[in-house]
């Protein structure tokens, strides 16, 4: 062999990797988020390959879905176009993954509290992931204060919600989750209650992504709350509901003008219930 | 033996692994920043990186020391000087693993220092809920010392019947994935879920590999560590005599063959 050759190939080398190094990193990074997410191999193979490090592959699962429902948020929050609708399951699968591996793991019930509740809709499921991780973290006040309020909230089961409120309350000792517990009987200011929770959740968020999405959807609690606050003092002068938010808006009992920051329009529902129609989520097209 | 094991202490130091160790152990000054991207237990993944990390060097020392110790030794020829000297085979072997567990210690007490520091520094910028139970994270760090040393001992014990080193490296990697679910297999397979599912033959196959494989899902203290949860005192006890008993059976297994081993 050439002498020569081990250098022809070691510059060759070099110049190939240089030319490559920019397209490369670019095709890494504008690689679609669903790829991102990518395949996770099923738990039961999971645990058996991840040996005496299953909390580190739980660990490492929780921050996959994170970086995965971040870089979807942030696109969304840039206003890019044929954003793909975010894999709600594949995210919930890996979440329960993590909690398989590491029951003890919080960040994967806070987080998979976060989205399976407010984006997926899935209240049951996230109910029966805070009970089962209520059975390991025994000490822990957050998961009956979140199945206190996913009862009370989205289920209306006010009975259910004191029960848990009444625990995070005997595990936190505050007295604030004992009263909670008392309002949660009774059905009357929901928008209320879910800014205090929202106002909470997003105080209390240290990763930004999660941050802003508590925060997000506060300010568009906090628009619902101002509707609804017109539309009471405009029932009580006219004695009618308002037909519509442009309705309050023009009879000057809505100033100013309510903006949804997930980009919907508010409306008034035939019972007097404000809502959006983004249904406080951004817009996604289906690819 | 002691001169066999301060000997076999010497050339794992004069192999510059000791080296290798510290520059691993680099990675410790990472885990605070690493850490702080959890969302609700910065502390708790601290002390996770860092048991995870003590974890995985403990068992690169287990299965290299321990497997290529008494094959490198064959092909340099040393082994034939050294028992051509007034000491046993059995000596020899115990000396080798002895050498290597005391190497094995001292770079877990090294480590160990360095996790706690990696711990306090995330729990002062992030304080836990819950205080990080520092006994608990050395009892888990010396569980897990004691996991590999018996791993060392289940290297050397396929050493002794091996003319290569892919016997009791691959040997002794696949004896350390089997014996994380030796456990789940055994529970699963004589639960009433396996009665329909699962062959009848295959029920004494499972149980003699069950009892014949280490149990090495007992030294996992991880989870009691991280999460501050105390461990049953006497199921402690009873892994610590299960160590005992295993590793006096690997040793006296291996110093057997070795006395038996033909050497040409």
């Amino acid at each position: 062999m050439n002498r020569r050759f081990p250098m022809i190939l070691f510059i060759a080398g070099l110049c190939a990797y240089l030319t490559l190094l920019v397209p490369f990193s670019t095709y890494m990074r504008n690689k679609p988020i669903e790829e991102k997410l990518g395949y996770v191999p099923s738990i039961k193979l999971l645990k058996p390959l991840s040996a005496d490090q299953r909390e580190l592959a739980g660990a490492w699962l929780v921050f996959k879905v994170t970086m995965y429902f971040g870089g979807l948020l942030a696109k969304a929050q840039e206003g890019v176009l044929n954003l793909p609708r975010a894999d709600l399951p594949g995210m919930s699968r890996l979440l329960h993954g993590a909690v398989q591996l590491d029951p003890y793991n919080m960040d994967a019930y806070y987080f998979a509290q976060s989205f399976l509740t407010w984006d997926a809709g899935q209240f049951k499921v996230a109910n029966d992931l805070l009970d089962y991780g209520m059975r390991y973290r025994s000490w822990d006040w957050y998961l009956p204060f979140f199945a206190g309020f996913n009862h009370a909230f989205f289920l209306k089961d006010y009975g259910k919600a004191a029960e848990y409120y009444r625990k995070a309350a005997e595990l936190s000792g505050s007295e604030l989750y004992a009263s909670l517990s008392g309002r949660y009987l009774h059905e009357s200011g929901q928008t209320e209650l879910a800014i205090g929770y929202l106002a909470g959740m997003a105080k209390a968020a240290k990763n930004q992504s999660v941050k802003l999405t508590y925060e997000i959807r506060l300010k568009a609690f906090v628009e619902v709350r101002r509707i609804e606050e017109a539309r009471d003092r405009f029932v009580m002068q006219r004695g009618v509901l308002p037909d519509s938010v442009d309705q309050l808006v023009q009879s000057g009992f809505l100033n100013p003008v309510p903006v949804d920051p997930y980009g919907g329009k508010f409306y008034i529902g035939p019972e007097g219930k404000v809502s959006t129609t983004s249904r406080f989520a951004f817009s996604v097209k289906h690819k | 033996m002691l001169s066999v094991m301060l000997v076999t202490l010497k050339g794992i130091f004069r192999d510059r692994v000791f080296h290798g160790i510290m520059v691993l152990a680099v990675l410790f000054l990472f885990i605070p920043s690493a850490a702080s991207l959890s969302m609700r237990q910065v502390t708790e993944l601290s002390v996770t990186l860092s048991l995870s990390l003590i974890s995985f060097m403990q068992l690169l020392l287990a299965v290299f020391l321990g497997a290529t110790s008494i094959w490198r030794d064959m092909e340099r020829r040393y082994t034939f000087s050294v028992l051509s000297l007034p000491i046993s085979r059995s000596s020899y072997i115990i000396g080798r693993f002895s050498g290597i567990v005391l190497f094995l210690l001292i770079s877990s007490a090294v480590l160990c220092a360095a996790a706690c520091l990696a711990v306090k520094m995330s729990a002062s910028i992030y304080p836990s809920e819950r205080q990080v139970e520092w006994i608990l994270l050395l009892l888990a760090v010396v569980f897990s010392s004691l996991k590999y040393i018996l791993l060392v001992g289940v290297a050397l014990l396929l050493s002794t019947v091996s003319t290569s080193f892919f016997l009791p490296v691959f040997g002794t990697v696949c004896v350390f994935l089997a014996s994380g679910v030796t456990q789940q297999v055994y529970e699963y397979v004589n639960s009433p879920l396996a009665l329909q599912a699962v062959s009848p033959l295959l029920k004494p196959i499972v149980s003699l590999v069950y009892y014949l494989l280490p149990n090495l899902s007992g030294f996992d203290l991880k989870l009691n560590a991280i999460y501050g949860i105390m461990p049953d005192v006497s199921g402690l006890v009873l892994t610590l005599g299960y160590f005992i008993a295993y590793t006096s059976l690997l040793m006296g297994g291996a110093a057997l063959l070795f006395s038996r081993r033909e050497m040409r």
